[in-house]
Formats: structure tokens, sequence, C-alpha cells
């Protein structure tokens, strides 16, 4: 049975991994053995030109700026937002708190591709097609229902008591909110950081219809068109999407532990 | 667990009773404006007249409900809903049976595989959607595509090295399936997993000791105790997998001649490309009610379970 167990894991590392493998074969191999009709499994000879081609690229430095722009952006202001409101769903008992809570759940199941349009023409009417500030507000939209609930959950975790000991001492709800309960849902922070982060950095949908202008193309607006214009530079574009892959990669690397943490904390209340 | 329930609210709490709307109002205000007033929009667009013409001077005039009688009278619609659906389905079950099997596998695993396979999900999960699935594109390229050439000396299907899978619709969908798949396993395997270690392991020695058998253990414990998150599991996965658009979009744009397109498509497709946004809004909001059709049943529950919230 053993046997057995060990032989299907490694079966689907194998499986789950091949694509892995292969996008970062291929992005160092040399041109002549990326279009090879017999394979190459290993990438000797070895070459960066790929990568020193496709930073070369018109626009990828450039794109790859906006994305950080985006991203870094959005994180901060979905967290700081989604903190806020968490605060006020964990901490107070208000009338309308059970509606809002209901209404964000609501939310999460709007499907996106059908606010693509309306989402269009208000910004369109509102004269933020084309500007970061309209992009990065929508982002912050998709993110927040998802951001608040899992806020939510980590602050449920933290007695009040510790607050209201701290307050008896004469801290101020500033200081307890900085010095208390900052540093203990620090580990939900991150969780929910990492689903911002790859929102952001991932969506390609709202980017390719908002940014029409070329100056505000994000990377993978930047890596689709690039694609398809230029057609066949494989080595290129694979080393292009490595190096777009890489800092989520390193961002999951990083927190690996605390997302797992992150998400049976949240599978326990379901 | 909500700390303020139950007893009198201590009355420093009321002191500042319009605290909690102020920390409140910046979520509220974005939910509001950029989900909340588009989903209205949308419903007017629906039965606006709203084109091109419309987008340069402003003016729109109302349709009625002509946009709709134009979705419901396409000869389109009959094909892409069952396509939608048909998809849907399928990529749900592959990735929640092929989940809830790499949960329940690395739930029997020495330390070192179990770590391996998170190493894998996690790996497959982080490579953003984009970047895969151009990684996809390239596996099954026609001529050089690694994986054409790989079932090819496998031989079962023939010589394939020349093949290329976005020319049928059967070979289309099949390679959107894969990479879909292969991209949602990863959360749904981690969250069932996650799941599965909250699980007393007194439960499963009370059973060895009754001499209960596997199916039986997963059926009266596993199954039971799981049913929370498999729910939420399948619930986001339905939403995930009736709205994939990337993917598709960027592998096949629909086709070959409007094979592959599910409803996602097609709004974007008549909205966008035959800038008839009434129409796409139309479509967009047959697809949202059919969504809450799939999933009425979920949210009633979770509408009833905001009593205890």
């Amino acid at each position: 049975m053993r046997i057995a167990r060990n032989a299907a894991a490694t079966l689907f590392c194998a499986v789950w991994l091949f694509p892995v493998y292969w996008m970062v074969n291929t992005a160092f191999k040399p041109y002549g053995d990326i279009l090879s009709a017999t394979p190459r499994f290993l990438p000797f000879p070895f070459t960066v030109a790929n990568f020193a081609d496709a930073i070369g690229k018109p626009g990828f430095l450039h794109d790859l700026g906006n994305s950080v722009l985006v991203t870094g952006a959005v994180v901060v202001v979905a967290i700081v937002v989604a903190f806020l409101a968490a605060t006020a769903l964990t901490r107070f008992r208000f009338p309308g708190r059970r509606g809002f809570l209901i209404a964000v759940l609501v939310v999460q199941m709007v499907p996106v591709p059908a606010l693509v349009i309306p989402l269009f023409l208000s910004l369109k009417s509102v004269h933020l097609l084309d500007t970061f500030l309209g992009l990065g507000l929508t982002y912050v939209a998709l993110v927040l229902p998802f951001t608040i609930w899992t806020l939510r959950g980590f602050l449920q975790g933290i007695p009040v008591e510790l607050e209201e000991a701290a307050m008896v001492d004469g801290a101020g709800r500033g200081t307890v909110i900085r010095r208390i309960l900052l540093p203990l849902v620090l580990p939900g922070i991150i969780a929910t950081s990492v689903f911002a982060f790859i929102t952001a950095w991932n969506d390609f949908l709202f980017a390719y219809v908002i940014m029409k202008d070329q100056s505000g193309y994000t990377l993978p607006v930047w890596l689709v068109s690039f694609s398809t214009s230029t057609g066949t530079d494989y080595g290129g574009l694979i080393a292009a999407s490595t190096l777009f892959a890489l800092p989520v990669v390193v961002f999951f690397a990083l927190v690996q532990r605390r997302l797992v943490e992150g998400m049976t904390a949240g599978a326990v209340k379901g | 667990m909500t700390p303020v329930a139950g007893a009198e609210p201590p009355p420093r709490r009321r002191r500042r009773p319009l605290l909690p709307y102020g920390l409140l109002a910046p979520a509220a205000a974005v939910l509001a404006l950029v989900l909340g007033y588009p989903l209205a929009r949308l419903v007017v667009i629906s039965v606006q007249d709203y084109g091109l013409r419309s987008l340069f001077t402003g003016t729109v005039g109302w349709a009625g409900l002509a946009n709709y009688l134009a979705v419901l009278g396409s000869p389109d619609l009959g094909p892409v809903l069952a396509r939608s659906i048909g998809f849907c389905a399928a990529l749900m079950v592959g990735t929640l049976v092929i989940g809830l099997a790499v949960a329940l596998l690395m739930g029997r695993l020495g330390r070192r595989m179990r770590a391996a396979v998170m190493f894998a999900l996690i790996a497959a999960w982080a490579i953003p959607n984009v970047a895969s699935t151009l990684v996809w594109q390239w596996l099954f390229q026609p001529v050089y595509g690694v994986l054409n050439w790989l079932l090819s000396r496998v031989g079962v299907l023939g010589d394939l090295t020349q093949h290329d899978w976005t020319t049928s619709a059967f070979s289309a969908f099949a390679l959107v399936w894969l990479l879909v798949v292969w991209q949602s396993v990863p959360f749904v395997a981690l969250t069932l997993h996650a799941g599965l270690t909250q699980i007393p392991r007194s439960y499963y020695e009370a059973a060895a000791i009754d001499g209960a058998g596997p199916v039986r253990v997963f059926a009266t414990i596993t199954l039971p105790f799981l049913r929370p998150v498999l729910g939420l599991v399948t619930i986001l996965s339905v939403i995930w997998d009736f709205t994939v658009f990337n993917q598709i979009w960027i592998l096949t744009q629909g086709g070959p001649s409007g094979q592959t397109t599910t409803l996602g498509i097609w709004t974007f497709t008549t909205a966008f490309s035959k800038n008839s946004f009434g129409q796409g809004g139309a479509i967009a909001v047959v697809s949202v009610l059919l969504l809450l059709a799939m999933t009425a049943v979920y949210v009633r529950r979770l509408v009833r379970s905001g009593e205890t919230l």
C-alpha cells in the first residue's frame, strides 16, 4: 500500500511539475534547441539570451513597472480598507452589520466577466478609462469581499479582552489597534495580501479592456499582445513568462507556511 | 466567538456610535461604486440600445426587451448554453475528483512525499494564469510542442507531431480543460487537505477499534466533517469554471468558427467586437441569473446562516 501511495504521489508530482519544468527548460535553451523537432529535455548548452531578449523587447520593462505600481497600490489599499472594515465588523455591534456581511457574501458570487461591460462604460463616463486609478479601483473592489471575509475570521480569533485590558490601562483606540491588534493579525494580513497580490498581478481581462493605450499596458497584456504580433519567438516569450511568474513564485515560497495555516483556519469556519 | 455578542454592550462603545460606520465607509464605498453600481447598470444597459454610436455621442435610446429577444432568438444561444454548462460540469468534476484524491493521498504520505506534493501544488498555483496559458500553447504547439512529441512516441493516438489542437472543437476544449484543471486542483486540494487535518484523530481510532473498513470510515467520518469545506470549494469551482475566460480567449478566441464560444466569450465578443453593449449586457444578465440559479441553494443557506453571523 505504501509503495502504491508513493507511486501515485510521484506520478502526480511529475505531471503537475512538468509544465513548470518545461517553461524553465525552454527559457534557458538556445534558439536552435527550442525549435527542434526532437525536444531536448535538459537546457544544455545553457543560455540566458532569451531573458536578455525578453527584457530588451520594447515595452517589457515599462509594462513591468506598470504592473508593480498597480499591484503594490492595490495590495496596500485593499489591506487597509479591509482591515478597517473587519475591525468594525468584529469589534462593534451596530444596525446594518448583518446586512453588510450578507452583501459581502453575495457580491462574491457575481461572475467577474459580467462586470466587464458596465465597468468599462462607467469608467468611461467618469473619464477613468486608461488610468491606473480606474484599474486599481477595479482590483480593490474585486479583492475586497474575500479580504474582508478572511481578515474578519482572523480578528474573531483574537480575544477582545486584550484590547480592553490595554484600554483600562489608558491606551487610546489608535494605540490599541497599532500595538495589539495589528501584530496579532499579521498572519491574516499576509494571507490576504497574497490573494490581493495575485489577483492584481495576474489579471488580464480588466487590464485588456480598461487600459487601451499601450503606455498603460500591464505585463499580462504585454505578454499576450507580444505572442500574437510576433508569433513565433517562443524563447523570448517563455523567458518573459518565467520572469513574470518569478515574483509570485518567490512570494508564495516566502509565505507558504502562513498561507496553508491561513487556509486551515479558514477551513474550520467553512 | 463574537466578543460583543449577547450581553449588554459596554457603555464606552455607545459613546461613539458612528465609529463603526466610519471604519466601514471606505469598503462600503468601493464595493457600492465598483461592484454594486456596475451590476445595476448592467441591468439597465441590457434594456438599452447601447452601441458604437452611443459610445461617442453619449445618447442612448431604450431598447425594451429587444436585446433579450435577440439573444433568446439567436441560433447561437442553444449551443453556447449547452457548451458553457457542459464545459463547467466537466471542469468541476475533474477538479473536485482529482483535488479530493490528492487531498486524501496527502494525509497518508510520509513527510517528504507530502512536502513534494505540496511543492508541486504551490508551483502550479503560483504560475500566473496568462503565463501558464502561454506555456500550454507552447507545450501543445504543432511541430515543436513537447507533449505532441511525447504522445506520438506513446503512439496510442497516432502521429500527433503536426497536430494543431485548436482546429477542432473537441480537442480545443480538451486543451483548455487540461489547463484549467491543472490550475485549479491546487486550491481545491490544499483547502480540502486543510479541512481533513481538522478532523480529530480520535474518531479514526474509535472507528479502527470498531473494525470499520475504509469505505465506511470515509462515509461516516471523513465526508460529514468535510462537508462544509467541500461545499465551499464546489461552489467556488462552479463560479470559476462557469466564467473561465482568459484560457479560452488566449488559446482559441472562441474558435474554430465559434465552436468554443462559451457565455463569457459570447458576452465579450458581442460587446467589444460587434460593439453591441446592450446585447452583450443581456447575455451577461442571463449568465448571472443562470449562475444564481445554480448556486441558489448555497446562497440561501449562507443568507440563513447570516442570522448567527
